[in-house]
């Protein structure tokens, strides 16, 4: 069912700097960046490599911490969580799909999706019929027993997504989620986080490396350079 | 995430690497398993003499003694203050005294202890024992009360006789279980052993040979008796008397009875009756005043258990010495813990090793599974979700390991039972068990495997638990 979009303000970024050291090199990733993402919104942030994308998204996803500024996710900062409400904001707030997948090797779709269930205390019996209508829901009704390994690529970005969207986050975090997919793999994957966005209203944040289908699937697209947010290019208006 | 989830993920990921945990799990497994033997043996010596003294109720008995004893100083190798003690603090332990000791409520019975030497002659076989004079009554108690053939006599002045089954040894004589009768062996015959029925012997005539003092030697040769080693030359002459063997006493266990050391027991009267020298044991040379008609030593049987302690007071402040083997059980416990803990330190330094183990095990896993840890915390998995998975693995192991070890210790305890009993029973000895496992070991046990194993796995949980997720999820 189609959900009424609006204009609420569900994501603010307020001079986010993120700095961090990898072996003897400081890395200066995210440079004063702030931007307002409605709910609703669907916003591609594309850039070069190393620019600062991913590094965005897993402050946003509460991965990783900011060195400064603010990350305000329906009016709580995140800069001034603990560690067990970060993991709380990754368990209800958020949902992450990645560019490798990340499903555990040695679980089947379905146990794999039935995880984040477990970790928001999920009563047991209601967790299988949950993770296995959300799994038909994305077309694999034949593939819940199978484990990762089985499963194509295509197949198994859907099952991160299903996994994703079990605890109902009212935002999803993309990363590359199409960086492993052949094209046309690739163009079923960005059709089907359209329609989450479009049919459930669902706020989605898309990093990626591919202006062309971000341009397709957004409203707006936030171009990263050097830590910066270097151009934001309205491609739709919310509804 | 519930306890239940975290239990079916820890079972998962210790199935996914089964030969590793598998060896773990048997580092546990000594451990425990060395533990619980160890423990088990200290146990079942402590089982095996407690029992010992309640089947002979010498729980509930006492010897008293003409004066009062310091047993400590004699057991510090000093037996001259013994004597002494005992000769300067001595009260007549006579008639009268033995009247007032009976005279107490909480007494059951009390009557003078007599023992003496004697030689058995029976069945053409002959040996020398030492003789114990019981009054009747005494039939009503254990062990007495439940002989293995023929009965306790009834009557104080009847010429029967109580044989022990260490007398019938040393005459070369087998009974024959008849739950398992098996035949006389080569190395039976070749050491003279005859075997028989128990219930063949009742009513057999047995011969007591005593020694008296035959004034008439002394006085045909009085120089011969003086100056001549000899038996030709001492002035001693044998008595025989006749008994009729009226019961057999049962095999006792490896911690023996007063009572069932004795070779031979007699009926009161009828042992009082027998010609011998005027003195039964050390104490009548050393304490008894020749004309005063007093005991070398009294049995004395409280009614219960806990009369045991003010009957023994109120005998001390007569001026008496008593001795109650239940003086020494708490010495005995003290004894016994300090060697159960020596035993069990030897098992807990196979399950330190054990932990060792399980710690590598775990840090190895941590490694192994540092993207898992990533993605399960991208998902939502918090810092004590992490941790507790890691720490009910390392539960897992010490709770499988402590099953196994139990399994694994009763089993070393029974082969090693059946090997020391087949020393025992070529020694003539009674099978016994040497191992006890108690509830309190198996449940102890079992806590231990778990607690050390949860130690172990503390420091590994809590790494896992602040794995950095960004970092983790790069992770090969």
């Amino acid at each position: 069912m189609k959900k009424g979009i609006s204009l609420k303000t569900i994501l603010q970024i307020r001079n986010l700097h993120k700095s961090y050291d990898k072996g003897k090199v400081h890395v200066k990733a995210l440079r004063g960046v702030s931007l307002d993402v409605a709910e609703g919104e669907f916003v591609s942030i594309v850039g070069r490599s190393g620019c600062g994308k991913s590094t965005l998204l897993n402050v946003i996803g509460g991965l990783d911490g900011p060195s400064s500024g603010a990350v305000i996710v329906r009016n709580r900062d995140l800069s001034k969580m603990k560690r067990s409400e970060l993991a709380d904001h990754r368990r209800t707030t958020v949902g992450m799909v990645f560019q490798s997948f990340n499903l555990i090797p040695s679980r089947s779709a379905l146990d794999n999706v039935t995880l984040p269930l477990a970790f928001a205390d999920v009563p047991r019996k209601d967790r299988r019929p949950k993770a296995s209508r959300i799994l038909v829901q994305m077309g694999l009704k034949s593939r819940l027993h199978h484990v990762p390994s089985e499963l194509s690529g295509g197949e198994a970005q859907r099952v991160a997504v299903a996994r994703a969207l079990v605890n109902d986050p009212v935002i999803l975090l993309a990363d590359e989620p199409t960086g492993n997919l052949d094209s046309r793999t690739a163009a079923e994957i960005l059709d089907l986080l359209l329609n989450l966005n479009r049919e459930r209203g669902l706020t989605v944040l898309m990093v990626s490396h591919d202006e062309g289908s971000a341009r397709r699937v957004s409203h707006r697209m936030v171009k990263l350079l050097d830590g910066k947010i270097a151009k934001e290019v309205r491609l739709r208006r919310l509804a | 995430m519930n306890m239940d989830e975290m239990t079916r993920m820890a079972f998962e990921n210790l199935w996914k690497t089964k030969l590793r945990t598998g060896l773990t799990v048997l580092g546990v497994v000594i451990g425990i398993g060395a533990l619980v033997s160890m423990v088990s043996f200290g146990t079942g010596m402590q089982k095996n003499i407690t029992e010992a003294f309640l089947q002979n109720d010498v729980f509930t008995s006492m010897q008293v003694l003409p004066g009062k004893i310091n047993l400590e100083e004699a057991m510090r190798g000093n037996p001259q203050a013994l004597l002494q003690q005992a000769k300067k603090d001595s009260v007549a332990l006579d008639h009268a005294a033995l009247q007032k000791i009976r005279a107490i409520p909480e007494v059951e019975i009390a009557f003078p202890e007599i023992r003496f030497p004697v030689k058995v002659r029976f069945q053409d076989r002959e040996a020398t024992t030492n003789l114990r004079a019981l009054p009747a009554v005494m039939g009503k108690f254990k062990p007495l009360s439940n002989l293995a053939a023929g009965a306790f006599y009834l009557n104080d002045s009847q010429k029967v006789a109580i044989l022990s089954p260490r007398l019938l040894r040393d005459l070369k004589i087998r009974l024959i279980d008849p739950a398992n009768p098996k035949k006389t062996t080569i190395e039976d015959t070749l050491k003279g052993f005859r075997s028989v029925r128990a219930d063949s012997l009742m009513g057999k005539d047995i011969e007591l040979i005593t020694s008296v003092l035959d004034l008439g030697k002394v006085m045909r040769n009085p120089m011969a008796v003086a100056g001549q080693a000899g038996a030709s030359g001492l002035p001693f002459s044998d008595k025989s008397t006749h008994f009729r063997v009226a019961g057999i006493a049962k095999q006792a266990s490896g911690f023996e009875h007063g009572f069932l050391e004795s070779g031979l027991i007699l009926p009161m009267k009828a042992a009082e009756s027998l010609p011998r020298f005027n003195f039964s044991s050390v104490w009548d040379i050393l304490n008894r005043k020749p004309d005063s008609g007093a005991y070398s030593s009294l049995y004395v049987r409280v009614k219960k258990m806990e009369h045991l302690a003010p009957v023994k007071k109120r005998i001390e402040d007569m001026g008496f010495g008593v001795v109650s083997i239940a003086d020494q059980l708490e010495d005995f416990k003290k004894g016994f813990l300090i060697f159960d803990t020596l035993l069990g330190a030897v098992g807990t330094i196979a399950l330190i090793v054990a932990a060792l183990g399980i710690i590598n095990t775990m840090v190895m896993s941590i490694l192994e599974r540092t993207r898992e840890i990533g993605i399960m915390k991208a998902v939502g998995g918090g810092e004590t979700d992490i941790r507790g998975i890691f720490f009910v693995e390392a539960g897992v192991i010490g709770f499988v390991g402590g099953v196994f070890g139990l399994g694994l210790g009763w089993l070393v305890t029974r082969i090693a039972n059946a090997i020391a009993n087949i020393y025992v029973a070529k020694e003539g000895g009674t099978p016994m068990d040497f191992f006890y496992i108690p509830l309190w070991l198996i449940l102890g046990a079992m806590a231990f495997s778990v607690c050390v194993s949860l130690l172990a796995g503390l420091y590994p949980a809590v790494r896992a638990s602040r794995v950095n997720p960004v970092e983790a999820l790069r992770h090969d």
